[in-house]
């Protein structure tokens, strides 16, 4: 159920602070289409002006230049009041003078709804969420998820265009940050609330967004589905943020047709199946992800492409995994062997081959 | 050089109340600072001016100034911190009720420790000359000393409480456990940290001391000090220009010191107070430390009591010390006609202010934190200014600047409310120096307060829809509330109590409390002066309770507002 309201654009938006002596740029020509109902998510390290972002379409913040459409109307002249967005805090921000129930109500009462749909409304929100429980309880004798889902309700009861979330799982334990993630997910699917969420951990952004913006140092580095971010990253810096990276030197590059390369690393010779077509040269870097690794001993070497050897640096076993850390002539591989067989774990001062498949690499430019 | 980076977007209300602030501020402090400025470049003002370097009489005040207050800051420094010191580390029973007792000075009276010294230790004190035959001087230098201690080191003592209680215990093991002992922990460990807390309460003091005018007209004796020889200039002398000549060189030392003590000291200051205790205090065990801590506490502590004694019987008897008959002569007088209009007008005025100062004080901090940008520290400055700038000094120059109505090309803009043929026979300078003096202390305790209170909570009331006034009136307001009760309640104590800026402010049509209490020492009938603050006392402890009581009970509607939810 998706509705036609709540397209988002942000026109060339730049934000500096300071005095012209010492400016600081957060937020450097951020331009973004977001489509109604879409969920986009804002990653990034701390300090790349993802928040920044956030509270200038909230409204909280005034950019230097640039316009915020929301269905095409500029909303520079608005306070964030006047802004029909609803907006979920990191701290949660409930109003602790107040009862869950008027929490929630709050956003009615300031709409001067009447008593009795403002009832309605609140039981329904918090019925879906079941809070019903708590409706009388005050912020402080709820535990950090129930203050959560709290939060949530009273953004999402005064049936916003816009959702905004500000790290708002970054408080919770690991187990309730999955469970939340899950809930803002089907809620936000079921609703087609257009909505942005802000966050510097990529777990959330993969299992989250529709899409997923990386910034770095004030600007967009890669926009794209959580797959192509992943497997297509646009960066060293994107590859590096977004899950763990080896990354080899390649020493020359040629096309072999049909989107295949031949490339040098480390003096052999290897196969890469697709690529960017301007960065087939020596000035880039080969991105292997430590699970696309197979590693083995090296005696039982089979006919496979794209192989090379290196010794057992280091070792650690969790279990269901193991993590290699090897030192080859390519450099430092990490490599994470997923199931691994007893028998075949390679001990540390071993010398072991590696392998991977030339599907699952991708050249990226050297910085 | 200043850019429109970033530039500070203002909804209404925050125009509407920073417009107020500021225009409250001109009015009632930079207006009569800058007059006071003005004034004291005419003829005998500017003579006291160059005096200041040439003129030995008047180098002589100054030094007499300085010497003041540098020796009750260091004493009164000393005393804060180790009865603070004894509080936190040394485990002893009667600690609550020690405590109480040395903040007591606080609310205090004017006149109350000066006259009941006198009773106690003076030439015919009670122990003195009572017990050890002892006849000595304390008119000048050494009972001003005793005197001022006495009443201003409870503001050290509350600084390094606070201090003391959020200094990490961990730190103390941290030395304990490298080898040094609990001496060498005490020297290399706590007191470095607090140097800061000590420069600040230090500095405090020191502004407290210089302001004060109570003291040094009734027991100053031939040592004068330049708020009581500015107060001489006027109601001796009256040359208005002479008053503002001592006044400014009052006020500058007293701004340069407030100045260095909130923007150099408090930034120094290496203890975050975090509000968690992180575990239990290492106590002091050895013997002979315990009993020179407790020795000394308990003797500031009896010295307190005795003082309170004092007025409290004094107020009962004939002449304390001479006829110890109990009698109720004294209240009667001042009930029976003195002093009635006096305690009306007084109540009825400092009620008046209260709540004014309460909401300056809550909206100056609020705009501090929440919504100025830029110049923020300035605008905290200027709000504290009330305080920063001694008592006489404001009330020269209410008495310069509303002495006659304001006019502006010949039209008047602002009545005359000073002076005897003022409006409302000078009740509204009183009460504009009442708020004045008093909002500050809302504004100290709002700002810390609201710097606890996270920000995104009044975001999150904007982003629900609501405007920055009713943000303000629905979230701020009931989330300060403990701060603006704590600003009411100083607020009428103050106003009650202050004496130096009113005594110039003060008309046959509107006598004040404070003002009796001085002329009654003035004459020596000092068992008016007893009833006179033990009626103060009562008035503040009953209204100040029945404000308690009402902001709480309003506190808990606002705590479950509209609870239909059932």
């Amino acid at each position: 159920m998706k509705s036609s309201e709540g397209k988002l654009s942000l026109v060339s938006i730049t934000k500096e602070f300071g005095d012209t002596q010492e400016k600081v740029i957060a937020v450097n020509k951020l331009s973004l289409d977001i489509e109604p109902g879409e969920f986009v998510t804002l990653l990034g390290p701390s300090g790349c002006g993802k928040t920044t972002a956030l509270r200038i379409i909230a409204g909280f913040e005034t950019p230097t230049s640039g316009k915020v459409l929301l269905d095409g109307v500029d909303l520079s002249s608005l306070t964030p009041d006047k802004r029909p967005m609803g907006m979920v805090f990191q701290s949660y921000a409930l109003f602790p003078h107040m009862t869950v129930f008027d929490n929630v109500a709050y956003g009615l009462r300031v709409k001067k709804m009447s008593g009795a749909s403002i009832k309605e409304a609140v039981s329904e929100v918090l019925n879906s969420m079941s809070l019903s429980h708590l409706a009388n309880r005050a912020p402080n004798q709820l535990s950090g998820g129930q203050q959560q889902r709290v939060a949530l309700a009273r953004a999402m009861v005064v049936r916003p265009k816009l959702l905004l979330f500000d790290e708002p799982l970054s408080n919770l334990d690991a187990k309730l940050r999955a469970q939340m993630r899950t809930e803002i997910r089907s809620i936000q699917r079921k609703l087609g609330i257009t909505s942005i969420f802000v966050t510097h951990d990529q777990d959330e952004a993969m299992s989250l967004s529709d899409r997923i913006v990386v910034m770095r140092n004030a600007v967009v580095e890669q926009v794209g589905t959580p797959e192509e971010i992943y497997r297509r990253p646009a960066s060293v810096f994107v590859a590096d943020f977004i899950g763990r990276s080896n990354f080899l030197k390649v020493e020359s590059a040629v096309a072999v047709g049909d989107k295949k390369a031949q490339i040098v690393v480390g003096g052999k010779n290897m196969q890469v199946a697709s690529y960017s077509e301007n960065l087939l040269s020596e000035k880039s870097v080969l991105l292997v992800r430590p699970e696309s690794i197979q590693v083995s001993m090296s005696s039982n070497s089979g006919s496979q492409i794209n192989i090379s050897e290196g010794v057992v640096e280091n070792l650690v076993f969790y279990g269901n995994h193991v993590e290699y850390t090897l030192e080859s002539n390519e450099g430092k591989i990490i490599a994470v062997v997923s199931d691994p067989v007893y028998e075949e774990i390679v001990p540390v001062g071993k010398i072991a081959n590696y392998s991977f498949d030339p599907t699952r690499t991708w050249l990226l430019p050297l910085n | 050089m200043r850019s429109n980076l970033g530039r500070a977007k203002y909804d209404f209300f925050t125009k509407i109340a920073l417009g107020l602030v500021i225009f409250i501020i001109g009015f009632l402090i930079i207006l009569p600072l800058i007059n006071i400025l003005v004034y004291a470049g005419g003829p005998s003002g500017s003579a006291i001016l160059r005096g200041s370097i040439s003129d030995f009489v008047t180098r002589n005040i100054i030094w007499n100034t300085i010497k003041l207050g540098v020796t009750v800051a260091t004493l009164g420094t000393l005393f804060g911190f180790i009865l603070a010191y004894t509080q936190v580390r040394v485990e002893f029973r009667g600690k609550k009720i020690l405590h109480i007792i040395n903040l007591i000075p606080i609310i205090s009276p004017p006149f109350a420790f000066a006259t009941a010294i006198i009773v106690l230790f003076g030439r015919s004190g009670m122990i003195t000359r009572g017990i050890f035959d002892w006849r000595p001087t304390l008119y000048g230098f050494s009972g001003l000393v005793i005197v001022l201690t006495l009443s201003f080191f409870p503001i050290a003592y509350m600084n390094f409480l606070g201090m003391l209680r959020s200094l990490d215990p961990a730190l103390d093991e941290a030395g304990l456990s490298l080898g040094a002992n609990k001496w060498r922990v005490f020297r290399t460990v706590t007191v470095p940290m607090l140097i800061p807390g000590f420069a600040g309460a230090f500095l405090l003091l020191f502004i407290e001391s210089i302001a004060d005018l109570a003291n040094p007209l009734i027991i100053g004796g031939r040592y004068t000090v330049l708020a009581s020889r500015a107060y001489m200039a006027i109601n001796g002398d009256y040359d208005i220009s002479l008053a503002a000549g001592y006044a400014s060189l009052l006020l500058l030392p007293a701004l340069f010191v407030f100045l260095i003590q909130r923007y150099w000291a408090q930034k120094k200051s290496v203890i975050s107070v975090t509000g968690k205790p992180s575990g239990r205090p290492i106590l002091v065990t050895s013997i002979g430390m315990r009993s020179l801590l407790l020795s000394f506490t308990g003797l500031v502590t009896i010295l307190i009591v005795l003082i309170y004694a004092t007025v409290l019987v004094g107020a009962f008897v004939q002449i304390i010390g001479v006829n110890n008959e109990i009698t109720l002569n004294h209240f009667r007088y001042l009930l029976g006609g003195f002093a009635n209009g006096a305690i009306k007008t007084t109540t009825f005025l400092a009620l008046i202010a209260t709540p004014l100062a309460g909401i300056f004080g809550m909206l100056t901090a609020w705009l501090v934190i929440r919504k100025v940008k830029r110049g923020s520290e300035a605008l905290d400055f200027l709000g504290m200014l009330g305080i920063a700038v001694p008592g006489t000094v404001i009330g020269i120059g209410y008495a310069i600047t509303y002495n006659d109505p304001l006019k502006i090309g010949g039209v008047t803009i602002f009545p005359q409310v000073a002076g005897g043929a003022a409006l409302l026979g000078g009740s509204i300078a009183i009460v504009m120096v009442y708020i004045i003096r008093s909002s500050p202390a809302g504004q100290r305790s709002g700002i810390s307060m609201l710097q606890q209170i996270d920000p995104s909570i009044e975001e999150a009331s904007a982003s629900l829809g609501a405007s920055g006034a009713k943000t303000f009136r629905l979230v701020t307001l009931p989330l300060i509330s403990g701060a603006f009760l704590a600003g009411l309640l100083y607020a009428f104590a103050h106003s009650m109590t202050t004496l130096s800026p009113i005594i110039f402010l003060v008309t046959p049509d509107t006598s004040i409390l404070t003002q009796k209490i001085l002329a009654e020492a003035d004459q020596g009938r000092y068992g008016n002066v007893f009833a006179l603050c033990c009626i103060l006392i009562i008035l503040i402890l009953v209204i100040g309770g029945l404000i308690n009581y009402f902001v709480k009970r309003n506190q808990v509607s606002i705590d479950r507002p509209m609870t239909r939810s059932r």
